[in-house]
């Protein structure tokens, strides 16, 4: 405790700050480097502040502040502790949870999130004080310049090196500064085939199926704006899925009335459960859900009804989720073991038999998980291949403005017109 | 009554007695409100989209809140539908927990005699379990293949194939029933078991029929029961979002609840929430009045 008190202590005035700040809600400037977000009135917030935004053509290598260091090196980790990790639900194995806690002789609390905007309001929040939290890149701007997150320390990862090597240097954060990659995702579609009989060849674009009125009322949409807002983005032919164009986004917002007022989706994340409970029939899904399906099976189902379709050639929504350590981190030293624990093959491979959720393994052949039984062969297409990183389309962080725009077309959806 | 005694400490007494009650108030009901008018009123960070309060009243920038009102009313406004879809949940879903409720707890309080106290805690029981996992057990009971569309079928006779969980409202109104019914038979038990006996005997007396004594005397008299039951289902059921999001989880069955809760959570949003807030709490403050006047006129009639 004392080293790490003693070199925390210079920048816990400023953490203390934006703490207090977010939980008074007061205005505090988060962009040390680009400026300060001053008191705007409602509507008119663009001007003052600008927010880096990572992308695949716009690499970003995030700056490491004098006032937000990574750990020192040779820290013993945290004994007689809770290391509070903050994730989705079923996102993460139980028996890596008690593998670890049983490693280093502590316990580990989960609490989880619906969705990433109201994860990233309760770490600003700073309300709990988690130590790790499993976020997509699209939020890795905001994190990085409100110092929420810290850099890593890579002496304490050293199974970075089982992870596929393009995760050292990502494009959304240069040489591996605050992020370890997570689980790697496409999303597509799934259905059950004893439920619904679907013919995706059938329609000019693949997505037209949640259109088609044969399916209403037996049918779902993931319930995260820019990822059902891409689908309908794909199915009008528009693959800038981080769009700012007002006609584009018309589009979809149009899309989107005529999909509740057409074939009436429930909106939610629960596919992995709710397929296989036959709560309907077809649904957009994360390829690691469709994996996950087959061990929430009820009922009359069976594991060859589960059905997914990504596109051959990769060119759907392709992603991958990050592990990073926020600053008010109790246990930082714990969190680097946690982020290497899970980062090691062997750990990687069981969370991912549990999960569904394909690690970037180096020791994983893609083209063998369905040999090796992770994934039945009804499935093949929920593999996400390496390939795909290159030819997918990435759902990035939103500029404010874009994000607002975003938002209210999915919030005047969500209001059921 | 302190007039007959009267004397320094008594009249102190009732103030002290009722300061816990008083700073409770302004601390988790004045306090939490004014917060939300700030951030009705506040404005929103550039960057992150959160709330920025405004603290001063002639600060207070309506921009958050025209936004809304204007959805809900004006041309094309999106919200309009959610809003009037809450209504007619709620008025339903209530109309339906007074219809079940009203006979349960006139047989409980009039005809139950010795068992009267078993009946009472067999409707409170309900309340021992989480109304959550209440919700969730209509969820089994409900799929495609659960035990209702089973017994529709009759053994294969029937189709038996409706789909109930996908964005019905009637499984919506069904479900704010059976969550809110206990709410009801309780203050309409407790109204009806206040009821003398005597009354209803002297309307008798006088030639009033069964059903005329019941229509002149016991439903006059139970009138404040039956408004207490209705605020105390609908209130709750105005800002209810998760019956709504278990059992329908559809758009189409949005209701100010789920509002509320979207826009809660999302960034830059957060002032509409509020606003949404204010405006069901305006709503229910009319039945809340009526409320006041209603055990006003009744406290008149028994005394």
């Amino acid at each position: 405790m004392p080293p790490r008190a003693n070199r925390r202590a210079p920048m816990w005035t400023r953490r203390q700050l934006l703490a207090r700040a977010a939980l008074a809600g007061v205005a505090v400037p988060v962009l040390g480097a680009t400026g300060c977000s001053t008191r705007t009135p409602a509507g008119s917030g663009s001007g003052t502040t600008q927010l880096t935004i990572a992308s695949p053509d716009n690499p970003v290598t995030w700056p490491i502040t004098d006032d937000n260091q990574p750990i020192e090196d040779g820290l013993a980790p945290e004994r007689n502790t809770t290391l509070r990790l903050y994730n989705y639900a079923d996102y993460l194995a139980p028996a890596v949870i008690k593998a670890f806690e049983e490693k280093y002789d502590v316990d580990v609390s989960v609490s989880t999130f619906n969705n990433a905007d109201e994860a990233l309001a309760k770490v600003r929040s700073g309300a709990v004080p988690f130590d790790a939290y499993f976020p997509s890149y699209d939020q890795i701007g905001k994190l990085v310049s409100a110092g929420l997150i810290q850099p890593l320390n890579h002496n304490y990862i050293p199974h970075i090196t089982d992870a596929w090597p393009v995760f050292t240097d990502p494009w959304y954060d240069g040489e591996w500064r605050y992020t370890v990659p997570y689980a790697i995702y496409t999303t597509g579609i799934g259905w059950r085939a004893d439920l619904v009989d679907v013919d995706l060849e059938a329609y000019d674009n693949p997505y037209d199926v949640f259109w088609d009125t044969k399916y209403a009322g037996d049918l779902a949409v993931i319930d995260d704006f820019h990822t059902a807002m891409g689908m309908a983005l794909l199915r009008n032919g528009i693959t800038d899925l981080n769009t700012a164009d007002a006609d584009q986004l018309e589009v979809v917002r149009t899309d989107l009335l005529d999909l509740t007022e057409q074939t009436k989706p429930k909106v939610t994340i629960t596919m992995y459960n709710d397929l296989p409970g036959g709560q309907y029939g077809l649904t957009q899904m994360w390829s690691g859900d469709a994996v996950n399906a087959q061990y929430y099976l009820g009922g009359g189902a069976q594991k060859e009804d589960l059905r997914f379709w990504f596109p051959d050639s990769g060119k759907g929504m392709v992603d991958n989720d990050l592990m990073v350590i926020l600053s008010t981190a109790k246990s930082p030293v714990l969190a680097h073991h946690f982020l290497d624990f899970i980062l090691e093959a062997k750990n990687s491979i069981a969370n991912f038999a549990w999960t569904g959720y394909q690690p970037p393994q180096r020791s994983i052949d893609p083209e063998r998980l369905v040999s090796q039984g992770y994934v039945p062969p009804n499935l093949r297409a929920a593999v996400v291949r390496e390939e795909y990183f290159g030819s997918g389309y990435r759902l990035l962080e939103l500029p404010p403005e874009v994000d607002a725009a975003w938002h209210q077309i999915w919030q005047e959806f969500k209001a059921g017109g | 009554m302190a007039e007959t005694r009267p004397g320094q400490p008594v009249r102190l007494l009732w103030p002290l007695l009722a300061l816990p009650g008083m700073v409770w108030m302004a601390l988790l009901f004045v306090m939490p409100l004014y917060v939300v008018l700030a951030i009705v009123f506040g404005g929103i960070d550039p960057v992150f989209r959160s709330p920025l309060p405004a603290w001063l009243p002639w600060e207070w920038d309506f921009t958050q809140f025209n936004f809304v009102l204007s959805r809900i009313l004006g041309e094309g406004g999106y919200f309009g539908p959610a809003m009037l879809r809450t209504a007619v949940y709620v008025v339903v879903a209530s109309s339906a927990c007074v219809l079940i409720a009203y006979p349960v707890a006139y047989y409980t309080a009039r005809y139950a005699g010795r068992y009267k106290g078993l009946l009472l805690t067999l409707l409170i029981a309900p309340f021992w379990i989480s109304y959550m996992m209440r919700m969730l057990a209509w969820v089994n009971l409900l799929q495609d293949d659960g035990l209702v569309n089973q017994a529709l079928s009759i053994g294969g006779l029937f189709p038996g194939d409706i789909d109930w969980l996908n964005g019905r409202a009637s499984t919506v109104v069904l479900g704010l029933v059976y969550g809110y019914v206990p709410y009801m038979i309780l203050p309409l038990f407790a109204g009806l078991d206040r009821i003398p006996a005597a009354t209803l005997e002297a309307a008798r007396d006088l030639g009033a029929s069964r059903l005329e004594a019941f229509r002149r005397v016991t439903l006059p008299l139970s009138r404040p029961a039956i408004v207490a039951g209705v605020l105390l289902t609908s209130l709750p059921m105005l800002g209810d979002y998760f019956t709504n999001d278990l059992l329908s989880g559809s758009p189409g069955t949005s209701t100010a609840g789920n509002l509320i809760n979207n826009s809660v959570t999302t960034p830059g949003q957060t002032g509409q929430a509020g606003a949404f807030v204010l405006l069901v709490l305006l709503v229910a403050l009319a039945p809340m009045l009526l409320y006041v006047r209603t055990t006003r006129d009744s406290s008149g009639v028994q005394s």
